[in-house]
């Protein structure tokens, strides 16, 4: 949430001091984990319905960095996709 | 002693008395090496997404017990011998979940 920087009401001059390149984009918003927080969906190799929607058509998975899943939920997705896939689930 | 979900799945031209004997030879196994079996689900006949050995359906069961290490051990190697079953598949879990079956509709 840090990331977040927010520019006081008429301060013109703050558009300026934007276009520094090393000044991350103010419009950078922050997802939470669809997969953590209160009542998750269970992670589980049986739970097809929730499976398809990390993969892509192909049937690959999909990067955290598209489905903003954290890191350790995104492992368990992923071995829960193997798994699936042993079993010719998926 | 651990607990297990064991799923297998058997060729899709066996008819089912015959995909029944097989369930009860393994659960039988599973009892004889100081298992104990809490649930068995039948899955019923599903697409494989997938050919195995040009197969292109087949019947899942799904078993939850609890066991020890020479059970999965003699479970297994009962299984890898035999020509009747395509697949399986064993995990440990932590906990079971003995109440939701995700293959109870069939809209899958």
């Amino acid at each position: 949430m840090k990331r977040i920087k927010r520019f006081k009401k008429g301060d013109s001059n703050s558009k300026f001091n934007k276009l520094s390149l090393f000044q991350r984009p103010d419009t950078k918003f922050f997802k939470p984990c669809p997969l953590s927080g209160k009542n998750p969906p269970v992670i589980d190799y049986k739970n097809l319905k929730l499976l398809k929607k990390y993969i892509s058509e192909s049937g690959r998975i999909l990067p955290s960095r598209v489905t903003s899943v954290s890191l350790k939920k995104q492992k368990d997705l992923s071995r829960a996709v193997k798994r699936a896939r042993i079993l010719a689930l998926l | 002693m651990s607990c297990y979900e064991h799923t297998f799945i058997t060729k899709q031209d066996l008819p089912e008395s015959q995909n029944k004997s097989v369930l009860n030879k393994y659960e039988d196994l599973i009892k004889k090496y100081s298992g104990e079996i809490l649930k068995t689900e039948e899955w019923g006949l599903r697409n494989l997404s997938f050919n195995i050995k040009s197969n292109k359906k087949g019947f899942y069961f799904h078993i939850k017990f609890n066991g020890t290490g020479k059970t999965i051990e003699e479970l297994e190697k009962a299984e890898k011998i035999d020509e009747m079953l395509i697949r399986f598949l064993t995990i440990k879990v932590k906990k079971h979940n003995l109440e939701e079956n995700y293959f109870d509709k069939k809209d899958y």
